[in-house]
């Protein structure tokens, strides 16, 4: 079972709690949405996954391998990808290296060095990446450099990135995030997409409701580092506490 | 339009090359002093094999080197010394000297995975001094600061002795370096690099290992450099520690960032520029200003160059390969240009 349990997770930065006793799983094939008011520890949660912050306590697990005893770049081996709140990519290198750039597991060092003779090889690296760009229908941007390029077309890449390395798990950091209605949309497509045609898990934090109500399995809302709810979409949004964190508390709200 | 090969067109590599090797015949019947000019292009074709591995360094990791003619001097000294007083043939030299130079590398490497920038720069410029001072201390092997002869290279019972062959020996290299360098830069270990420049988070995120492939950066263009530096000891047949001072790297520098950062084409581009400068117009200016003003002109050398990466810097980011790039789009759309798009 593919399957990330992530266990009564602590995290402090000295003073300020990121994460506070989070404890939830995401199930295989699930779309599984993680909400909250800003600086509620989504991203930090994200951090954690991926190891670039390490918790004081508690255990992230993926698949029954503690992902708290690897390193950053090891994580993408166990099967997590995920992409960047702000975008982070190359911009001096084509749309299609910097997919390629996410299927550096997937290359091994005795195929580089064939395809350093044998262009067939490179063409086959380069068919890694052509196929994903397929997938997200941005095929003629392959060739263009990423300075430049519109905010879409950036994020999309983004998430190829992530999608080239062949996860079981995806974590998408606010894929939406500065997108027009339109694109929102196509990203809500995209999202489902990955599940049902790909069968990767997906774990999204995102800030845009409708997006998030519309896709999702089940959400979690964070608020200050603590879970106040847990479950459908329907029951989330109807839950009090929830209702109280991101509209505040009033009597006529 | 299927990937970068489908309508990649190479017939130009076979006419260049075949150019390189036309060239000495060529300046032999335009020229009087056709072996200056043969002298000049040897330092370039040396340099560019340098240049291409600082390239790969500091164009694409990103990691500033202000201490490569130390590794040319390694590269240099060991290869004097494994050939003239331990007796090693000279191939055996060309695989051993590069490698030890790419060892020092790995050595200096260990600081670049904490530091970065200028202070990186400042790093590798102390490892210049220091290699420099290690070559006059070490007297026995290197003969101090007098300087060491070179035997000349013996390559399958054949003495490279004139410039004429020094040419053709240095050439196959730096054509070799070249294509070396950019199968590098356009493989994973080259996306590798340029991710950890621009976004080492992504880069991490995405499975690279930044220790690895910025010890990897500094081994692969110290063994570059080393190549350049068996070659130039064995054709310049003396090496002395004046050669190998801090201008020198600086100068590398230059040539990196005039011909354009991160693309292998630019390093050759830039490396040729700056040589062909140094050796053909400096000299003429030199003796310009000696004859019309009557003065000693002292380093002119060093402000043209200060002057030119400074424009460059300013004007052309790109340097001379995205100058090419800019001119290329601009023909290719060449009616339909729109206004000011062209700087």
């Amino acid at each position: 079972m593919a399957e990330l349990n992530i266990r009564n997770v602590h995290m402090h930065f000295s003073g300020v709690v990121a994460l506070d006793g989070v404890t939830f799983d995401v199930k295989e094939g699930e779309i599984f949405s993680l909400i909250g008011p800003n600086g509620s520890g989504k991203s930090t949660l994200f951090n954690c996954i991926n190891g670039f912050n390490r918790p004081q306590k508690g255990t992230i697990k993926f698949n029954n391998v503690n992902l708290l005893k690897k390193r950053p770049h090891q994580v993408i081996t166990n099967g997590i990808a995920r992409t960047f709140q702000n975008i982070q990519n190359v911009p001096f290198m084509t749309i299609l290296d910097n997919i390629l750039l996410g299927a550096h597991k997937r290359i091994n060092f005795q195929s580089t060095v064939k395809g350093w003779i044998n262009r067939e090889q490179r063409q086959k690296e380069e068919a890694m990446g052509l196929e994903i760009l397929d997938f997200l229908g941005i095929a003629n941007y392959e060739q263009k450099y990423m300075a430049g390029q519109p905010f879409g077309i950036q994020k999309l890449t983004e998430i190829a990135r992530a999608l080239v390395a062949k996860p079981k798990l995806i974590l998408l950091d606010e894929p939406a995030a500065g997108m027009n209605e339109q694109e929102t949309v196509e990203i809500a497509k995209i999202i489902s997409e990955i599940r049902e045609d790909l069968g990767i898990t997906v774990l999204v934090v995102e800030h845009d409701m409708n997006l998030v109500m519309s896709i999702s399995d089940r959400i979690c809302v964070l608020d200050s580092g603590k879970i106040l709810a847990i479950g459908q979409p329907e029951e989330v949004k109807n839950h009090p506490d929830v209702i109280k964190a991101f509209l505040g508390d009033s009597a006529d709200a | 339009m299927k990937g970068r090969y489908e309508k990649e067109n190479l017939y130009w590599i076979p006419l260049l090359i075949g150019f390189i090797f036309l060239l000495p015949f060529l300046l032999k019947y335009a020229t009087f002093s056709y072996k200056y000019y043969l002298f000049v292009l040897n330092i370039a074709g040396i340099y560019i094999i340098l240049a291409v591995g600082l390239d790969l360094l500091s164009g694409y990791t990103g990691l500033i080197s202000l201490g490569h003619a130390a590794f040319l001097a390694i590269g240099a000294y060991t290869s004097a010394i494994l050939v003239d007083q331990a007796g090693l043939p000279f191939m055996m030299s060309l695989i051993i000297s590069p490698l030890i130079a790419g060892l020092f590398g790995l050595v200096i490497g260990f600081p670049a995975l904490r530091i970065t920038g200028m202070y990186l720069g400042l790093t590798t410029m102390g490892f210049g001094f220091i290699v420099k001072r290690l070559i006059i201390s070490l007297r026995e092997w290197t003969h101090g600061a007098g300087g060491l002869e070179v035997s000349s290279p013996v390559l399958f019972g054949y003495t490279i002795k004139s410039d004429w062959d020094n040419y053709y020996l240095i050439f196959t290299f730096a054509i070799l370096a070249v294509v070396v360098g950019r199968r590098i830069g356009k493989s994973k270990i080259g996306r590798a690099f340029m991710a950890i420049r621009d976004s080492e988070q992504a880069a991490e995120a995405s499975g690279i290992h930044l220790a690895k492939y910025k010890m990897l950066a500094f081994f692969i263009s110290g063994l570059f450099a080393g190549f350049a530096g068996v070659l130039f000891a064995h054709t310049s047949h003396f090496i002395s520690t004046d050669h190998f001072d801090m201008m020198l790297s600086i100068y590398f520098i230059i040539m990196v960032l005039v011909g354009g950062v991160s693309s292998i084409y630019g390093a050759v581009l830039g490396t040729l520029f700056i040589v062909l400068l140094d050796n053909l117009f400096v000299p003429q200016l030199e003796d310009w200003i000696h004859g019309y003003l009557n003065t000693n002109t002292g380093d002119i050398q060093s402000l043209i160059f200060g002057l030119i990466m400074f424009l460059f810097i300013i004007f052309q980011p790109f340097g001379l390969y995205g100058m090419w790039l800019k001119i290329r789009i601009y023909w290719r759309i060449f009616p339909f240009n729109p206004r000011k798009r062209f700087t």
